[in-house]
């Protein structure tokens, strides 16, 4: 009883805090669930609520009124706006609406605090409801009190409209099929300009009635879009109670839990999110349980159980074929061409030598300054390079590629600190590390396809984020770690201090990494991993352990981050949790899609792009980083669905499959690289009006057969 | 009165349907006969409005309703009954009955019939045993029913059937046959898509066999009764692959 009366009041403010989330989190859910947007902006609505409810609220009920409406109008407007700027790419997938909202998000915030300023505003409450009221003889405010009401009324009304009235039914309709739902007589374009706005306003509203729990400030719509992303990944987008559930969870562990065990608060989520991962995965998708592990033959998975089955009645039949179904008489071309250069390979490796040749020259050609930029490009690029592999062709698109980075980071600036100093000795144990960090996480990760994966990995790079900023022994906290020694190129040598000797040895570890990664994505490896995003259903039925491969190349990306990490300590010499953040996680993902998926070189010049616009440009324009690279973010969804390696053959819009660097990494029969035109998750819920209809369309017609028939 | 001249449609990069000319009478039934990849779906499809067409026109009693959105084609009187169903998995059957139930607007006096809710589970019985039922907890027969459903409670001049009978039991078989010819009585013009020369044969008063995405024979249900070698020559000879 005494333990219940001390926690009283974190307990309450935990469901005003888990009702505010669910809010936010039921719109966050609504347009990813039904509409298809995973709104990375979505914070940003609630920012729009929060600042116009503070800016307009005077301490009057007449303020508030006001201020809800205008907030609620606002944000409304705004989802509505991203409706429309979303529905073009609809058919391009998850994964680029995802994209342009994240870049909108941007924008978003930075003309947010153009406006409103840096500093966070006060909010006054109406003063009816500022004083305390007295819950069990303990003071509690009275707004929040009467905000778990209003938020209370809220959920049971949208639950209300969702579930019970004919409007929700066309709206889980779209979900579901929106060729049919078009077919009945209803727009999906109005439903989903419906639901966005809707969204929106569910956003706006929390902000204004919220401002006073999570108050309008520059790391709002973060903070708001992180919460409601992890309570989103929680509760599933199943129900609205699970939401609900979760939503109150995560209230509670943020505030109840931070009153309890202040300590473990932090990490209380991660297991939360865990356990939710694993759980789920074992019991709501269990064709997909087995092919993790190893054992094939005692799975749930039926392919697997079958094949065990037969492989114990057959006489040896042979491991799975590596060529995917692919006619006898072409076997020998690819396989020729791969072993004797050819015209099409020297092409193809070019554009790779060009830029090797620049990159070697470039410490003659830059200053000192430029050139230490340069070299984080060159760690922001591995980091990129290994988003490609995860996202162009284990069809896994992450946000989270800063976890073993930042393993990776901190393993490095450790071991510096320990005396290891040898430069080939902190690249292998940070890989490692990373790898290892990779193998345990990976597992959450393989199981979800597309935006799901988005969502999961974000949660796993913030959740990260926590535990760097939590160990400060490891970490150095928030302050992050300087004055650990410089590291030797080799053994023997001496501390790099010079700009340019930092920058080659950057170079040298990232011709190294590049090689060994282009070598291996060319390999057989390299097409099992293509056909898997392609075409997983039929990999499996062939016998392919998909799961295994995932992880596989889970592990090997998140090696390849860790190298990345590795690097940037090196090079930049000191490390704070901000070099490991969201922001750079959604750069490196920026980075490929510049690039287009699937190009490992136009990962690497979309990381210098970045840097250049980041660190280069906008040094003449100072505080406007963001809102340059939101714009760059727009713009690359829109003009170049492929990429820079879209230019390359045949710019965007060319058909066909493009973002392949060309005959050698897919076999024929195997589906081209999507770019990020392709849904990595398949084609259910895609809101193009004729994405069903291509289904007398065979998945894949090679590009030479393209413009002849159709049919086979 | 459904009617396509030289409709031509395709996927990018391959045209699937070949100028292709076809008119439905209201109150018949016509039937396109064809093999996987004919281009029998594209063709419903493309009058429904889920693809554009790249030439040609579709009329709705001689009105043109060639690349209007599919909400307004479904508005306008065409009804879909899709393949393989696609009936909503997470809406119950009465949630289906009330999203679809469209009644035409006030002064619009060129609908065969007037469909509601309760008129429909008079025809389809079975539904309203179901009503709470989510769409995939039914059968493969009771789905089929409940997309017949969805596409009449729109009140439909005309009704399109893209393979009803596909997976389905031979009894059930012959009640769908049944309900088509019923339903072209009342006045719908059915264009009803199907592999089997048999079952068109059985309802139709015209049929189009398609290979290629382009028109190979066209006969009267008659003639197709009376002799079905023509039908099956023009099927077989042509078939693809074979």
């Amino acid at each position: 009883m005494e333990l219940l009366d001390a926690h009283l009041v974190p307990a309450v403010d935990g469901v005003a805090f888990g009702l505010l989330l669910f809010v936010v989190a039921a719109g966050l859910s609504l347009a990813f669930g039904t509409a298809g947007v995973l709104n990375l902006s979505h914070g940003t609505l609630y920012a729009i609520g929060a600042y116009t409810g503070a800016e307009l609220s005077d301490g009057t009920w007449g303020g508030l009124a006001l201020g809800l409406a205008a907030g609620t109008a606002a944000a409304c407007v705004a989802g509505a706006g991203l409706s429309a700027a979303t529905a073009p790419l609809a058919r391009r997938g998850h994964l680029a609406q995802a994209l342009l909202t994240f870049g909108l998000a941007l924008i978003g915030g930075d003309l947010l605090i153009q406006f409103f300023g840096a500093d966070e505003l006060p909010v006054r409450v109406p003063e009816a409801l500022d004083s305390s009221v007295n819950l069990l003889g303990h003071r509690y405010p009275a707004y929040r009190l009467c905000f778990i009401v209003m938020a209370v009324l809220l959920a049971a009304f949208g639950t209300w409209v969702l579930t019970r009235t004919r409007m929700g039914a066309a709206v889980r309709a779209a979900a579901d099929d929106p060729q049919m739902l078009a077919a009945t007589g209803h727009s999906p374009r109005a439903v989903h300009t419906g639901v966005l706005a809707a969204a929106g306003a569910l956003a706006g509203a929390a902000g204004v009635l919220g401002a006073p729990i999570i108050g309008p400030g520059p790391g709002t719509s973060e903070t708001v879009l992180m919460l409601s992303l992890v309570v989103v990944v929680l509760g599933g987008l199943r129900s609205l109670w699970a939401t609900f559930f979760a939503a109150v969870a995560v209230g509670e562990v943020q505030t109840l839990g931070v009153s309890v065990a202040p300590e473990l608060a932090p990490y209380l989520l991660f297991a939360a999110m865990a356990a939710v991962l694993v759980l789920r995965s074992r019991f709501a998708e269990p064709t997909e349980a087995g092919a993790g592990h190893g054992s094939e033959g005692s799975g749930p998975d039926p392919v697997a159980r079958l094949r065990g089955l037969l492989a114990g009645r057959l006489p040896g039949p042979k491991r799975p074929s590596v060529r995917l179904g692919r006619p006898p008489g072409h076997d020998r071309a690819p396989a020729w061409s791969s072993r004797l250069p050819g015209r099409a390979a020297w092409w193809q490796a070019a554009p790779l030598l060009v830029l090797l040749v620049v990159l070697i020259a470039l410490p003659a050609l830059l200053d000192a300054y430029s050139i230490s930029l340069a070299g984080s490009a060159l760690a922001l690029g591995l980091l990129a390079i290994s988003v490609t592999v995860l996202t162009g062709y284990a069809g896994l698109p992450t946000l989270g590629q800063t976890a073993p980075f930042a393993v990776g980071a901190y393993a490095t600036a450790n071991l510096a600190d320990a005396g290891w100093t040898v430069g080939p000795v902190q690249i292998v144990l940070s890989a490692l590390a990373a790898a290892a960090f990779a193998a345990v996480v990976g597992p959450a990760v393989i199981r979800a396809r597309g935006t799901t994966v988005l969502m999961i990995t974000l949660a796993i790079g913030e959740l990260t984020g926590a535990v760097v900023n939590q160990l400060k022994s490891v970490t150095g906290g928030a302050d992050g770690l300087v004055g650990f020694p410089a590291t030797r190129a080799l053994w023997g040598g001496e501390g790099m201090l010079e700009e340019s000797e930092l920058y080659n040895y950057a170079l040298v570890v990232a011709v190294v990494a590049v090689a060994l990664t282009l070598l291996v994505l060319h390999s057989p490896a390299g097409k099992l991993l293509t056909g898997t995003r392609g075409a997983e259903a039929r990999m499996r039925a062939s016998g392919h352990p998909v799961g295994r491969y995932l992880l596989v190349a889970h592990v090997c990306a998140g090696a390849l981050a860790g190298v990345a990490g590795s690097l940037m300590v090196t090079v930049q010499q000191y490390l704070s949790p901000a070099d490991v953040g969201f922001e750079i996680a959604a750069f490196a993902l920026l980075a490929v899609v510049i690039g287009g998926t699937t190009s490992v070189i136009g990962a690497l010049l979309g990381a210098g792009l970045i840097v250049a616009t980041r660190d280069w440009v906008a040094g003449s324009w100072p505080g406007h980083g963001p809102l340059l690279l939101g714009v760059l973010f727009v713009a690359t969804v829109y003009v170049l669905p492929r990429g820079l390696a879209g230019l390359r053959s045949g710019g965007p819009g060319g058909g066909g499959e493009s973002g392949r660097p060309s005959g050698t990494t897919g076999a024929p029969g195997t589906p081209g690289a999507p770019g990020i035109s392709g849904d990595p998750g398949g084609p259910r819920g895609s809101h193009g009006s004729d994405s069903a209809a291509a289904e007398e369309q065979p998945p894949s017609v090679p590009a030479p057969t393209r413009a002849g028939k159709v049919s086979p | 009165m459904l009617e396509l001249t030289g409709l031509t449609a395709g996927y990018h990069g391959g045209t699937v349907l070949h100028g292709l000319d076809l008119s439905v009478p209201a109150g018949t039934v016509h039937a396109v006969v064809g093999h996987n990849g004919a281009g029998k779906t594209t063709l419903v499809h493309t009058i429904a409005g889920l693809m554009r067409p790249s030439a040609g026109t579709v009329r709705l009693d001689g009105r043109d309703v060639t690349g209007q959105p599919a909400h307004r084609i479904a508005r306008a009187g065409i009804g879909l009954v899709p393949q393989g169903r696609r009936v909503f998995a997470g809406l119950t059957v009465d949630e289906h009955l009330r999203l679809s139930h469209r009644p035409p607007r006030r002064g619009d006096t060129a609908r065969p019939s007037v469909w509601t809710p309760a008129r429909v589970l008079e025809l389809l019985p079975r539904l309203g045993e179901r009503r709470g039922n989510r769409g995939t907890d039914l059968s493969g027969g009771e789905q089929q029913m409940l997309a017949l459903a969805r596409a009449l409670l729109g009140s439909p001049r005309v009704l399109l059937l893209d393979e009803p009978t596909e997976g389905l039991a031979p009894v059930l078989v012959r009640q769908i046959d049944a309900l088509v010819t019923t339903l072209a009585a009342e006045g719908l013009a059915v264009l009803l898509v199907s592999p089997s020369p048999a079952q068109a044969a059985a309802c139709a008063r015209t049929l189009t066999v398609l290979t290629s995405g382009r028109m190979a024979l066209r006969l009267s249900g008659e003639e197709a009764r009376a002799d079905a070698t023509a039908l099956h020559a023009a099927l077989e000879l042509t078939a693809p692959g074979a």
